[in-house]
């Protein structure tokens, strides 16, 4: 009989009255509300030897994680509840006599560890071998491969051979949803996946059928896992069991270089990683920042990658010959753009060229390019590109206590904070996409001639041109083809930000720096390095060099340490 | 790319005697008078190729034993007359040379996970090593005894999987090592 929808809830009746003003004391002692009536201690625990220093109510497996020390763990999430099912992560503790779950024992200060005792170790090959009962060893086509707890633990953990003889229970593959497939014969049913959808997307639509041997992860009937955050099911299932279609047999994960980046869809500034390989991004990966977007990133900006490699891209310069455009080169392209503006400077005098800063620029290169249109013109506008928004943020909760997990902003740019940030350093005539637009002003109505970026991820000019952008002399900055772009009197083709370095500006001020991925397509030139060329400096674009060059308010960024950039799994040295 | 990344490489400084231009052939014409002399002599041999092979010779008289031999590539196939390659690049992994170029798909077989829609073998980069077929966990990929192969552009010599499977049917009754 197929299961009720939503039964999965009664699993999980919310806890007693009492318990809970506990828990209200403890967030109101934590927030500050209250005095706390016991100190926040240090505790210092020994393990192997070791002494490691941990947070007050930090359980033992974190305080090792974060003390350097290996401790294999399956169910163990920091950003999911503890639920104590894998069993591997088991320590001796002096003074217990059994095993105890590491993962959920809380420190005591003075606590003696031991993770390599003989019962541990005993432990850990059992669990091992008794997953491994009817796992398929698939790894040769298995996307996880690399980056698989269960191949690691094995290695490390494990036996080298297997004592099963008889065959083993098969299950089949399961479409979940949209973006995620499932390969239940893989699983270790930890339930991260499941916690997960409860947790922090709030929808519920995994759960566990069946006990036993015949436990399996499942979605009820008609309800699909389909919602913005889904993709993180893949990223946090610590075998290949929750897989992206997405990414499906593309490419295998020890070929892939991780570079730091952050989300270009929308305000909130996810950090990620942009994984490439030969010059090609292949998937991104959410990159863990505390204040920012934790352990998780958006649908969007997970497959926000698809416009990098996108066929249409454009990678042609172009300018406007006696009405019609013409094929022309680079260099020749930014000359004859330049040409123009001061064409028109002279003829109108100051105030008649604007440089429209879309909120897709890094702030280095807004910066460069208000500079390389005001030694044009030093009474040039400096307009904010328009920066669409969906209405309300999308606001996911848990399940049960409705606490908010996880935000996605509804302007749909990453700097339009930045950018006002640029002008604001600048000063010198400015106005907003809306004055530019509604042209009342004055001076907006002077304007001769513009220098115009786009670089948006999809179409983003309204149907009915604006009014300053219907006359005069256009120099279109862009990556996708539009009705303005075959318009335009001069069209450079543009860079996107997964090909230049910079810093965008989050909604909360965060100021966060992204590195170059992939190059350039051919026939495009970075928009660093065409602003450098319009202002003759010296050399390529450097993000650092003019983050310095910015001021105070610039110079603190710095790039994620090497260390985080480097590839989230271990080779085995050979 | 950074200022570092760039390399600014000068041409190769020449000496007097390299802008000379006589005595470099001269010594060129030296190596072959003494090779020349060599064969008159007895001590060299010409094997007349392709109608003279050094597998048909003996070993002590400067053949070769095939059964070592690294040759091109082949993929081999099951009993279905499938290819036994399960597309887990294993082989471009190891490769050291990076001439094996695998496009993954999903499998039309129901037994099979995965496939290789493209597997192309650069056999002109090729180092024939064997590495791949060391690493191949399904026994998919051989190196044969074939040496002889011949093309006319550098294109012809990236043996696309038609070719492989090809090379299996004609290799087929043959031992690779
Ligand atoms: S889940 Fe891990 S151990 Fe299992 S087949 Fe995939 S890579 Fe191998
Ligand atoms: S699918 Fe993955 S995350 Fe979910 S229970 Fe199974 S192993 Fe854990
Ligand atoms: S190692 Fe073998 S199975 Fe794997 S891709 Fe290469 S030929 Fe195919
Ligand atoms: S990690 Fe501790 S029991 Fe699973």
């Amino acid at each position: 009989m197929p299961p009720e929808p939503l039964t999965a809830t009664f699993y999980h009746l919310p806890p007693p009255k009492s318990f809970r003003t506990v828990c209200t004391l403890r967030t109101l002692v934590k927030s500050g509300t209250i005095p706390a009536i016991i100190p926040n201690l240090m505790p210092k625990i020994t393990v192997d030897g070791k002494l490691v220093e941990a947070k007050d109510r930090q359980m033992i497996l974190q305080a090792c994680l974060d003390g350097n020390i290996n401790l294999p763990y399956y169910c163990y999430h920091p950003g999911l509840s503890i639920v104590a099912s894998c069993r591997i992560c088991l320590v001796e503790v002096e003074g217990i006599p059994k095993l105890v779950p590491s993962c959920q024992t809380p420190v005591r200060d003075g606590m003696v560890v031991h993770t390599r005792g003989t019962k541990v170790i005993a432990n850990q090959k059992q669990v091992m071998e008794y997953l491994l009962v009817n796992h398929p060893l698939d790894c040769p086509v298995c996307d996880q491969a690399g980056e698989c707890f269960l191949q690691d633990y094995s290695y490390q953990f494990g036996r080298s051979q297997s004592r099963f003889e008889e065959d083993k229970a098969k299950k089949p593959k399961k479409d979940v949803g949209k973006n995620i497939v499932l390969y239940n014969d893989r699983c270790i049913m930890c339930t991260r996946c499941v916690r997960f959808t409860r947790e922090v997307s709030g929808q519920c639509e995994l759960y566990v059928d069946g006990r036993g041997h015949r436990e399996e992860i499942d979605v009820f009937p008609g309800r699909p896992l389909d919602n913005q955050l889904s993709g993180n099911v893949a990223d946090l299932c610590p075998v290949g069991a929750l897989l992206d279609k997405d990414f499906l047999f593309k490419q295998r994960v020890w070929l892939l270089k991780q570079v730091p980046s952050i989300s270009p869809v929308d305000a909130g500034g996810e950090n990620i990683f942009l994984e490439q390989n030969e010059g090609v991004v292949w998937r991104v990966k959410p990159r863990y920042n505390p204040d920012v977007n934790t352990w998780w990133i958006s649908d969007d900006t997970r497959y926000s990658y698809k416009v990098i490699q996108s066929k249409s891209r454009l990678t042609q310069a172009m300018r406007t010959q006696y009405g019609a455009q013409v094929e022309t080169s680079y260099g020749k392209a930014i000359d004859d753009a330049v040409v123009g503006l001061k064409a028109a400077t002279t003829e109108s005098g100051a105030g008649s060229l604007y440089a429209l800063l879309s909120p897709m620029m890094a702030c280095e290169e807004a910066y460069l390019l208000a500079k390389a249109i005001r030694a044009i013109d030093p009474n040039a506008l400096l307009v904010s590109g328009p920066a669409p928004t969906t209405g309300e943020d999308q606001v996911f909760k848990h399940y049960m206590t409705h606490k908010e997990t996880f935000r996605i902003k509804a302007e749909k740019v990453p700097n339009a904070a930045g950018i006002r940030r640029v002008l604001g350093l600048l000063g010198g005539p400015t106005a907003t996409w809306d004055e530019f637009t509604t042209a009342t002003r004055d001076d907006i109505k002077n304007l001769k001639a513009g220098w115009i970026v786009g670089n948006y991820l999809s179409s983003w000019l309204p149907a009915n041109l604006p009014a300053p952008l219907k006359k005069g002399f256009r120099v279109l900055q862009d990556i996708l083809p539009s009705d303005f772009a075959g318009k335009a009197d001069i069209l450079l083709p543009s860079s996107c930000w997964a090909e230049t370095d910079g810093t965008w500006e989050n909604h909360a001020g965060k100021i966060q720096p992204y590195a170059a991925a992939v190059p350039v397509p051919e026939g495009v030139l970075r928009a660093g390095d065409v602003y450098y060329t319009m202002l003759n400096r010296p050399g390529l674009y450097n993000a650092q060099a003019i983050r310095q060059e910015m001021g105070k308010m610039f110079t603190s960024v710095q790039l994620p340490s090497d260390k985080e950039a480097a590839p989230a799994f271990d080779f085995v040295e050979l | 790319m950074k200022d570092s990344d760039i390399l600014i490489l000068e041409e190769p400084h020449l000496s007097l005697g390299d802008q000379f231009y006589l005595p470099q052939v001269l010594k060129g014409l030296g190596t072959t008078m003494k090779h020349m002399l060599k064969v008159l002599g007895g001590t060299d041999r010409v094997i007349q190729y392709p109608e003279e092979r050094r597998e048909d010779m003996p070993v002590e008289d400067g053949g070769m034993l095939l059964q070592t031999y690294r040759g091109v590539h082949r993929l081999n196939k099951d009993e279905e007359g499938r290819p036994k390659c399960v597309a887990c690049f294993m082989c471009s992994t190891a490769c050291p040379a990076r001439c094996i170029h695998i496009e993954a798909a999903e499998s039309p077989w129901d037994d099979r996970e995965k496939y290789p829609q493209k597997f192309d073998i650069d056999e002109l980069r090729c180092i024939y090593c064997g590495m791949c077929e060391e690493a191949c966990p399904c026994d998919a990929i051989e190196l044969t005894h074939e040496y002889d192969i011949v093309g006319l552009t550098r294109q012809e010599m990236i043996f696309d999987k038609a070719k492989l499977l090809k090379i299996y049917d004609e290799t087929v009754k043959d031992e690779p090592m």
